[in-house]
């Protein structure tokens, strides 16, 4: 499989990349997308592959960063479909970390945030970021 | 002679709507609600719930009607913003409409919570939507909710909901 996926980022849809070598793995922006299955079919390709082939490193930690302004409950779904493969990957023992990043005051973010840290089983940090001056 | 600006409306868009126009209402919306210095996180709660339903229109509403256009409103009313959507849609729409929204208004807030934890964690979904989770969505985010259903000619009805939101909970 190829190491790298990269979709650019568009006014509907977020920057993803994802980098086994580095083990870091990225969704940046706003998601809503007319067809949600459709825009994240790559991703979720990349990572039912990466389940099915990858041999866990204990030496490295898989950072999935998180990092959304907007998104749709079509996108929600998606993102917890995202979220199960790191599950898969956890559980066949390669060590994983997201990082939910949000801007500090919005609880909009947080609390969704909160929900998918409830919703899987896996090392889930929420971020706070301070808003640029 | 007093002019009140108790009631003014920000933004009013009416006309057809698609994937096209959507980032550039959305990009609008902020920019006035910024203006109104309304705090982020509402800020991004309005957005969030205008561009669900918008997309609710865009996959589901009918398009190209003859005596109506989708009609967006933000409107300003002292400490609230007010958020009303309105689109055609087929006769044969509305009896699900009603019996989905008004089973769901039936709810308490922690039901309704549940009920979408539920949805997005074990239903599945369509190509186009997030099965059903917009309306929802929409019941469990805004400070007041309320929706019409209007005759419109013999094979169609225009369909408005309005979502209320409190600028001093934020």
């Amino acid at each position: 499989m190829t190491s790298v996926l990269h979709i650019d980022a568009s006014l509907t849809t977020p920057e993803i990349h994802f980098d086994l070598e580095k083990a870091h793995f990225s969704i940046k922006g706003s998601s809503y997308p007319e067809n949600s299955l459709k825009f994240y079919q790559p991703v979720v390709q990349y990572l039912a592959d990466l389940v099915n082939t990858h041999t866990p490193d204990p030496a490295k930690t898989f950072i999935l960063d998180v990092e959304l302004q907007y998104f749709n409950t079509s996108t929600a779904k998606v993102l917890l479909d995202i979220l199960r493969y790191f599950e898969q990957l956890y559980e066949k023992g390669q060590p994983v970390k997201v990082r939910w990043l949000y801007l500090e005051d919005d609880t909009e973010m947080e609390d969704a945030g909160l929900d998918y840290q409830t919703a899987v089983k896996l090392p889930f940090e929420l971020v706070a970021l301070h808003e640029e001056a | 002679m007093n002019v009140s600006y108790e009631h003014r409306t920000l933004f009013r868009y009416e006309g057809p709507l698609d994937m096209q126009l959507l980032p550039q209402i959305v990009k609008s919306a902020e920019q006035l609600l910024i203006g109104e210095k309304v705090r982020t996180p509402l800020r991004r709660k309005i957005i969030s719930i205008l561009i669900e339903l918008a997309q609710n229109v865009i996959h589901y509403g009918i398009h190209n009607h003859p005596l109506a256009n989708p009609t967006i409103s933000l409107t300003r009313g002292g400490d609230d913003i007010v958020l009303s959507i309105s689109n055609p849609i087929h006769v044969s729409q509305e009896l699900f409409l009603r019996t989905y929204i008004e089973n769901l208004l039936s709810m308490s807030k922690d039901e309704q919570n549940a009920l979408y934890q539920n949805v997005l964690t074990k239903s599945d979904y369509t190509d186009s939507g997030g099965a059903g989770l917009g309306i929802l969505q929409v019941l469990i985010k805004s400070d007041n909710f309320s929706y019409k259903i209007e005759p419109l000619g013999q094979e169609h009805a225009y369909f408005t909901i309005t979502a209320t939101f409190h600028t001093n909970n934020s």
